[in-house]
């Protein structure tokens, strides 16, 4: 059974982001997808990514990414929304770095795309009906 | 041809009206011609569902044996107006609990009568000769008081500006949470699908005019507060705030879907209610205004990052801050609405399929809403 998880990885100029996901690929088969990257002028940097596959090969690529000099944090929270709250106003929609938070182009409903979300807990004072909620 | 209220309240009753909504409307007038489609349609609704402050309630208790005159009165521990007569009371949308983390406050106390719910009454008051109880502590729901109307001062605002913020910090204003550097941009109206956008100079709607409110029947009772007639107009409608609605109607008849209590971070209480208005196509011009488009309503981009003085930076229209994002000055800013326009077009729906299974007829004003107006603000007097 494949399952998705998401890790706040740090690294330094020593390590580069991009061979992070090479790792996962190439030796482990996974599916990492950056949902996002920061890097500052002196190298370093953070990303959240998002790994796709079987649990126990997940946990043997994160340790690996570990032992190659990596600061790994598993990301355990993750946002939910009470769509019977919601009221499709569209004030969250702006504040999501990972355009997790859609106005639906036909319905003009706003939709949450949790696969995408950092939960970087932006959204979640901009919702004026406490919809939007990190839960750790 | 011309028609009139009668004609089309006769076809209503008849339930032959053809009726579409504001976003419809614009196909038909395309396919037919405008000449035909004024003969055809008779009424074209409008819709709009978003933040409104100047909102309320007033209500009335009824009296207990022994009768109190209430001076201080709290409902869910929020201070309503004590300043009327002995149970009458008037709910403010933005009065908030004392403990103003609570996020709760008069608009969450309307939105918990519509939805049924009893709410706790605690008031006092001096006690007299002829109202000798001093306090009374009890539940109230919609069942048991007397009345129980919505009056706002200030609805559906006929335009209104786009916020963003030049700053280096996130401030949170009642036009959302604005993200440091541009980051982010909120806008507010319906647009194309807005009351005062599709009649814009007020041409059919007036005092008395019959309306869809919170769910409910209701009726513009007056102009609103802030009603002006002064910004600039680019393809007939103006491009900021200008006229305003004041709005009355029978909270029994409500839904709470929409009437809803807001908490605003960093701002404080609003309410968002559902407003649809209906236009009778009394003639051809009546129906040109209809078809305004996104495309064609303008709004300003204003920094709110300054306390005051806050001068157009760009104009944008409706349909480009639908996309998710405006430029300015070669960098992407992405946009947010505040108001619903999917709540808007279910208002705007809703009130079609009333007007077409003839249960609900058009009323005529019985006074027009000023043709011009300015604003006056608030000056400091010194000694
Ligand atoms: S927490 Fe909210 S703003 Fe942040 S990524 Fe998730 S949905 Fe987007
Ligand atoms: S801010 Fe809240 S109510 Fe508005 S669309 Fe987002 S989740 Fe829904």
């Amino acid at each position: 059974m494949t399952m998705e998880k998401k890790y706040k990885i740090s690294y330094n100029e020593n390590n580069v982001q991009g061979s992070v996901a090479y790792i996962l690929v190439k030796e482990f088969d996974l599916t990492p997808n950056i949902l996002k990257a920061e890097i500052e002028g002196d190298g370093t940097g953070k990303m959240v990514l998002s790994v796709k596959g079987e649990p126990d090969v997940i946990d043997r690529g994160i340790q690996r990414i570990q032992d190659a000099g990596y600061n790994v944090i598993p990301l355990c929270s993750h946002i939910t929304r009470d769509d019977s709250k919601c009221w499709d106003c569209g004030a969250c929609v702006s504040l999501c770095p990972t355009h997790s938070l859609r106005v639906d182009p036909e319905t003009f409903e706003v939709n949450l795309g949790i696969e995408t979300c950092i939960a970087c807990g932006a959204c979640v004072n901009a919702c004026s009906v406490h919809a939007l909620k990190l839960v750790l | 041809m011309a028609k009139t209220y009668e004609e089309i309240n006769e076809r209503i009753r008849s339930r032959k009206a053809v009726v579409y909504t504001a976003e419809e409307i614009m196909e038909v007038v395309k396919k037919k011609g405008i000449e035909k489609a004024a003969e055809e349609v008779d009424v074209v609704t409008t819709g709009t569902f978003g933040a409104m402050c100047s909102s309320g309630a007033f209500l009335n208790f009824g009296h207990a044996t022994p009768p109190i005159r209430m001076t201080d009165i709290l409902l869910n521990d929020v201070p309503v107006d004590g300043g009327l007569a002995a149970v009458d009371t008037y709910v403010g949308a933005t009065s908030l609990t004392k403990d103003p983390k609570g996020g709760y406050g008069g608009a969450h106390v309307i939105e918990d009568l519509i939805a049924g719910k009893s709410v706790h009454l605690h008031a006092s008051g001096p006690g007299t000769d002829c109202y000798v109880r001093k306090e009374i502590d009890t539940y109230i729901s919609l069942d048991d008081i007397n009345e129980a109307y919505l009056y706002n001062p200030r609805n559906c605002y006929q335009n209104y500006g786009i916020a963003t913020n030049t700053s280096g910090r996130t401030i949170y204003t009642y036009m959302g949470k604005l993200l440091p550097r541009m980051k982010n941009a909120t806008y507010s109206s319906a647009g194309q699908l807005s009351p005062l956008l599709n009649d814009p100079h007020c041409d059919t709607i007036g005092i008395g005019t019959h309306i869809f409110l919170g769910g409910g029947e209701g009726y513009v009772s007056w102009q609103g507060t802030q009603f002006k007639t002064t910004p600039e107009e680019v393809n007939g409608v103006p491009v900021g705030g200008a006229r305003t609605l004041a709005l009355i109607g029978d909270m029994r008849q409500m839904d709470a879907k929409y009437v809803r209590g807001l908490d605003i971070t960093g701002y404080g209480i609003s309410m968002a209610v559902g407003v649809g208005v209906p236009i009778p196509i009394l003639n051809k011009d009546i129906l040109q205004r209809c078809c305004i488009t996104d495309e064609q309503i303008y709004a300003e981009l204003t920094d709110y990052s300054l306390p005051s003085g806050r001068s157009c930076m760009q104009r944008y229209n409706y349909a480009e801050l639908r996309t998710g994002s405006i430029e300015y000055e070669g960098r992407k800013i992405r946009t947010s609405s505040l108001s619903s326009y999917s709540g808007a077009r279910k208002v705007a729906g809703e009130l079609k399929s009333w007007v077409e299974n003839g249960e609900f007829e058009l009323v005529k004003p019985i006074r027009a809403l000023p043709r011009e107006a300015k604003l006056k603000s608030l000056t400091e007097e010194w000694m």
